[in-house]
């Protein structure tokens, strides 16, 4: 079988999830990895120039990160190729003919099964797949990107507030904010402790509607879906819109104030009280711990 | 300038969604139905227009069955000019590039200016009929968009980091991504004069829909809960005590 994954780079290394991606292409068949070549390359430039080496090299298979990026070339591709789209999987198995792959629906509410016959294209969410330790870079192949259809790229305008962090969709770790830091200045803390942690930062409807965050940090639906190794919610009721966009995290931990709140049924541990009483002294702890481990 | 935006109509965001004895299906009974929410974005951008633009004209298309009228009319109360509804025998059935073939025909007969749809419908999760729909079109498409000056042809789209200005120079899909400007409610006036308004249908019959994604199972997330919650006590204490059971119970520091 033939395997072909869309590789993305971030600041000219390869993305986590494109390495995850590669290994778990090699499982499963002849595998190629690709990169598209240019500046400022549109979805739609880049997914021209991958159908058209598709449709020499007839891919059975072909699997893009569900990164922002990845998610809008594997979907144009596949409209292009006239082929089954596979959008988010978190687990995907090949038989013969066909896949099946895991995915979310429903904002999270849903998990569903669901199956396709090859050939077909799939994105996959970050994490779904362990990056063995002693993995190489994977080889690239390079395909140069098509024509962009009239689109022109004018210019980039950063966010403020996001200089140097893992993207949100990516990380191991979250700390994560509500209205419980009643206000834009209660983040110095919140940074204080996603710094030790290594983790991205995030935030709940609640606080990205108000303004004190940027949209992009939103968790839950209408902002992201998320499965870290740890998520820590500070101040975070738990709407239900927002449980269904980090409940798959493997480990997690609430802090709040009312102990009815929803977030504590599908917290790991929970801790009735003060956030701010909270935060400098997990985050001293979170420390010494690590230091001594 | 016309705008044209893609909707659906889904199970409201409150909804608890529950998954039918089928195990492929979930239940309809008491679901009660919206526009999906990055639809509602979408309207809301085009209609943000329409202010500064009176001239301009912001119609809206969806495909199913007839209860999906209601989500049409709820656009129409928002302040949509015009509704169309490609619905018939296996409206509901429709693949995602079924669906963008069924929209194709009605860009080529509204000829919009602009195409707008929500960057994923909310219960699917897919983000698929969009770009599908810009291939069938054989326009360019443009991925979360969360602010758009259509006389410009400028257009913003949400990366990571920052957002990314754009410009088309002809027909292009826009899929959009939530922004700073919630979406706005239907007035009184405007639901009146939503109620009055016919809204066109076209028929299904003959869409092309030539890829079948096949749900095996649905099932809902694994079970949480009983986690250790400290309830009483020293907050400082606990936060110290829960830095030690992260490294040596649940192994994730």
């Amino acid at each position: 079988m033939k395997v072909w994954v869309i590789a993305e780079q971030k600041e000219g290394e390869l993305r986590r999830v494109s390495r995850e991606l590669a290994a778990k292409g090699a499982t499963l068949g002849d595998l190629t990895v690709l990169r598209v070549t240019g500046e400022h390359v549109s979805a739609v430039a880049a997914a021209t120039a991958l159908a058209e080496r598709a449709t020499a090299e007839s891919p059975d298979l072909i699997l893009a990160g569900a990164t922002p990026g990845g998610r809008d070339v594997a979907a144009r591709l596949a409209a292009k190729l006239k082929r089954a789209y596979l959008s988010e999987c978190t687990d995907l198995t090949v038989d013969g003919s066909s896949i099946e792959a895991s995915r979310g629906m429903y904002a999270g509410k849903v998990r569903a099964r669901v199956r396709a016959a090859l050939p077909a294209v799939c994105s996959v969410r970050p994490n779904a797949f362990p990056l063995p330790d002693e993995s190489s870079e994977p080889a690239l192949a390079d395909v140069a990107a098509g024509d962009a259809q009239g689109l022109a790229f004018v210019r980039f305008e950063p966010t403020a507030s996001s200089g140097g962090r893992v993207p949100l969709s990516e990380a191991r770790v979250i700390v994560s904010g509500g209205r419980g830091l009643k206000g834009p200045e209660g983040w110095p803390q919140v940074e204080a402790l996603a710094d030790v942690l290594g983790a991205a930062l995030g935030a709940s409807r609640a606080v990205t509607d108000a303004g004190w965050r940027p949209n992009e940090e939103q968790v839950g639906q209408t902002g992201k879906t998320v499965a870290p190794d740890l998520y820590i919610a500070l101040g975070i009721s738990g709407a239900i819109q927002h449980l269904a966009g980090m409940t798959s995290s493997k480990v997690i931990v609430a802090v709040n104030k009312d102990p009815d709140a929803d977030i504590f049924k599908v917290a790991d541990y929970g801790i009735v009280g003060d956030v701010f009483e909270f935060l400098p002294a997990f985050t001293d702890a979170v420390k010494r711990v690590k230091a001594a481990s | 300038m016309r705008l044209l935006i893609c909707i659906k109509q889904v199970p409201d965001s409150t909804t608890r969604v529950k998954v039918a004895t089928d195990g492929r299906s979930i239940v309809t009974d008491g679901v009660t139905w919206s526009i999906s929410p990055y639809d509602e974005y979408a309207i809301e951008l085009a209609l943000e227009h329409k202010d500064s633009a009176p001239d301009a004209v912001v119609s809206v298309v969806t495909v199913g069955g007839a209860r999906a009228k209601d989500a049409l009319r709820q656009a129409l109360a928002m302040g949509c000019d015009d509704a169309t509804l490609v619905t018939g025998d296996g409206a509901d059935a429709l693949g995602p590039l079924g669906i963008a073939n069924a929209l194709r025909a009605v860009v080529e007969e509204l000829k919009p200016d602009l195409v707008l749809c929500g960057r994923q419908a909310s219960d699917d999760d897919e983000g698929f009929v969009g770009p599908a729909l810009a291939e069938a079109l054989g326009w360019p498409h443009v991925s979360q968009v969360t602010r758009l000056e259509p006389d410009s042809g400028q257009l913003w789209k949400e990366v990571e980091g920052g957002h990314e200005v754009w410009k088309v120079s002809g027909g292009a899909v826009l899929t959009v991504q939530k922004s700073a400007k919630d979406p706005r409610y239907p007035s009184l006036p405007g639901i009146m004069k939503a109620k009055k308004k016919e809204i066109p249908e076209r028929s299904v019959a003959g869409v092309e829909d030539p890829v079948k994604l096949e749900i095996v199972k649905l099932e809902p997330p694994p079970a949480r809960g009983g986690g250790k919650i400290f309830k009483d006590g020293d907050t400082k204490a606990h936060a110290a005590e829960l830095a030690t059971l992260l490294r040596d119970e649940a192994k994730v520091l």
